[in-house]
């Protein structure tokens, strides 16, 4: 890395240094550059270099933990700030995090973090008693362990209602007890295995996991480690690791924010199969188990098929005909995608990112939602430059690499798996079903009759808070107030009594919509403040949004409210609501460029019908 | 390799890690460069292990007391199979 041009930049007072800043920082493997980086990054501060583009609120970001948090704070402080999420930083002292966190009134708590750190001490998991005691007393040590990291956890999310990640723990990676190391739960070896399992799987939703084992594997057990480091200055893994580490926390940060992305967009020639259809034929591409080549095609696509199956959608854009590019799909007896895998289907002959542009609206997404992969660079170019909303990944040269560079992509990692996320191809392809229903169908009273829709309204639970806080995050377009919250915010609003938060689920003959509308209201004097209302877009005008309001109304009527107060707030997405509350009946009553606000007077609504059967309502069973 | 040749060469690393321009003799410490300070040691120490193809044993680089010192170390373990 050569980082001449960079320093000149600095030194001659050149806000281009930024952008060269990031590009490098991208690059950075080993931790003597990317701790160079930064530390041309704060003299830049110190001399004031202008830094062009917005930047964001700084995040209060704490760290405690068993070993020095120096240098680590200052790879994760750069890291951050170039991704946009800047962190205002605090690290508690050497192996001081006990006390810090029960402490009530430690320098932690003072800070008031948002996010905290916390890397418990290798150390303490470690079995003490015999190698050959009862499975019983290591097991029980080893869960006291784990509950001594949830213990910590909890008490910080009592305290600051922060978002917490925490380590877990690195494996030995030296050759000691040889192959007795699995056979017993007193070797480091197992016994962190198991405190690292149990950990992940009996994890809160505040508590997040950076999975040090998993890192420290990829990066191969020695160099993971510098005993050295540790006895001079008390490092907890070699250089390079703490990179990786520092790394994995920032991209934990931007995921607390950052829905993942939700279509892959795939290319059918030498991405699918090898091969070109149009001009080999259907017997003449290659896949399937008849060459390794075929075998490494099959792969990819059954990688993809996983990726579906977590609730990923898939489409296919193809400079192709169309009969012909759909063939392989109909009839090669090895494809293991099917057509109705696929919520659409674009092969002819117009630009790719034409293609996709058109997809957007058609599925009710943002472009932003858009992955595309294609093995040609070509194709990749013209996405970039005339739809970059979208990421791209280009493919090649080798189809054994296909599957590894998308499972590296790091674009379609859930926070939290729901079960939803795995319904939501089934969602968008009835969705087509109950078009064809509605064209069938004269008038839409009757269509929406035929639907036999059927809602439950509930106020927040906690076993729905990954979820809630999944649609808070990601909903752009049907979104008033785009006030974006955690999962800790979310179970904030659920404790705290001004509040009342409620969501819809849906479902009609054609299927299950899962959890599709959320509201957030705070009481202030005898009004009601719609902090948030959202709905995924997929319901739209099937009477949710009469029937949300309906349960608004009633709510705050049971609370001595007079009146609704509704807040529109203006994003680039959002344009398709600005006149939703007047469209329901509310009164304009201040208009500025950035804020509309509407008044609904309790007394004179009247509720409003729909087709729709009610079978729960929120706070009914309280 | 002798004393000047090694910090000819550690000139180089120091030249990157540094901003401002050090001329780096025998005498110099730590304390005379504002920019080397405890954290900037930690990466030195790496950049200078890989660029000469050493590994410093546990808590000697703390021992020497100046560039000079620092250079003979190197030296030293340079020469070891």
């Amino acid at each position: 890395m050569d980082v001449g041009p960079l320093k000149n930049l600095l030194l001659k007072g050149d806000p281009e240094f930024w952008a060269q800043l990031k590009t490098l920082t991208k690059s950075a493997r080993d931790f003597e550059e990317l701790f160079l980086l930064s530390s041309l990054r704060k003299k830049a501060h110190a001399r004031h270099l202008a830094k062009p583009g917005s930047s964001a609120k700084p995040l209060r970001f704490a760290l405690v933990g068993g070993y020095s948090l120096y240098p680590l704070h200052e790879l994760i402080e750069h890291l951050c700030e170039l991704e946009n999420h800047p962190v205002e930083l605090w690290q508690g002292d050497y192996d001081n995090y006990l006390s810090e966190i029960m402490d009530d009134d430690s320098g932690l708590y003072t800070f008031a973090p948002q996010v905290v750190f916390m890397l418990p001490a290798e150390r303490r998991c470690t079995y003490t008693g015999h190698l050959t005691d009862a499975r019983e007393l290591q097991q029980a040590e080893a869960q006291r362990v784990v509950d001594g990291v949830l213990e910590l956890a909890r008490k910080v999310s009592e305290k600051t209602r922060a978002e917490i990640i925490t380590t877990n723990f690195m494996l030995p990676a030296r050759h000691d007890l040889g192959a007795f190391r699995s056979r017993t739960l007193g070797s480091d070896w197992a016994f962190r295995k198991w405190v690292n399992l149990e950990l992940g799987l009996a994890a809160p939703a505040y508590l997040h996991i950076c999975d040090w084992s998993f890192l420290a594997h990829r990066h191969g057990g020695l160099a993971a480690r510098d005993e050295r480091l540790w006895f001079e200055s008390k490092q907890p893994c070699s250089p390079a690791l703490l990179v990786e580490l520092a790394r994995e926390v920032t991209h934990l940060i931007r995921s607390f924010k950052h829905a993942p992305k939700k279509v892959l967009v795939l290319d059918l020639d030498n991405t699918l199969w090898g091969g070109v259809v149009a001009d080999d034929g259907l017997d003449g591409i290659e896949l399937g188990d008849t060459s390794p080549r075929g075998e490494a095609f099959k792969a990819f696509q059954k990688y993809i098929v996983s990726l579906k199956q977590r609730g990923v959608l898939l489409a296919v854009c193809s400079k192709n005909d169309l009969a012909k590019a759909q063939e392989p799909f109909q009839k090669h007896p090895e494809m293991v995608l099917r057509l109705d895998d696929l919520v659409s289907f674009k092969a002819n002959w117009e630009p790719k990112s034409e293609n996709i542009r058109a997809m957007a609206p058609e599925l009710n997404l943002g472009l932003d939602s858009f992955v595309f992969v294609d093995d040609n660079p070509a194709e990749i170019e013209i996405v970039r430059q005339f739809a970059p909303e979208v990421t791209t990944i280009l493919l090649g040269p080798d189809p054994s690499d296909y599957v590894a560079q998308l499972a590296d992509c790091r674009l379609f990692e859930p926070r939290s798996l729901t079960s939803e996320d795995a319904e939501r191809t089934n969602q968008y392809r009835s969705d087509a079903q109950r078009k064809s229903l509605a064209a069938s169908v004269t008038d839409m009273a009757s269509y929406l009759e035929s639907l036999q829709m059927e809602a439950a309204i509930s106020e927040f639970m906690p076993v729905d808070v990954p979820r809630l806080a999944q649609l808070i995050n990601k909903s752009n377009q049907f979104n008033l107030t785009t006030h974006r919250r955690s999962e800790a915010e979310v179970s904030a609003v659920m404790k705290d009594k001004n509040f009342i938060g409620y969501s819809v689920r849906l479902k009609d003959r054609f299927g299950d919509h899962g959890l599709i509308s959320i509201v957030i209201g705070e009481k202030s004097g005898d009004t009601m403040n719609i902090d948030t209302w959202l709905m995924s877009c997929r319901v739209l005008k099937r009477g949710v949004e009469e029937e949300v309001l309906n349960e608004l109304v009633r709510l705050a009527k049971a609370r001595h409210c007079q009146s609704l107060l509704g807040t529109y707030l203006p994003t680039p997405k959002n344009e398709m609501v600005r006149d939703f509350y007047g469209k329901m009946g509310f009164t304009l009553t201040t208009e500025s460029e950035t804020k509309r606000e509407f008044e609904l007077r309790l007394e004179n609504f009247r509720p409003r019908p729909t087709k729709i059967k009610i079978f729960r309502r929120a706070y009914e069973n309280l | 390799m002798n004393q000047a040749e090694v910090i000819a060469q550690m000139q180089t690393i120091f030249d990157t890690v540094f901003l401002e321009p050090v001329v780096l003799t025998p005498d110099i410490s730590a304390k005379d460069v504002p920019e080397w300070d405890s954290l900037t040691h930690i990466s030195l120490m790496v950049a200078v292990e890989k660029s000469f193809g050493v590994r410093f044993r546990v808590g000697e680089v703390e021992n020497t007391k100046n560039v000079g010192e620092f250079a003979d170390l190197i030296l030293k373990r340079k020469q070891e199979p």
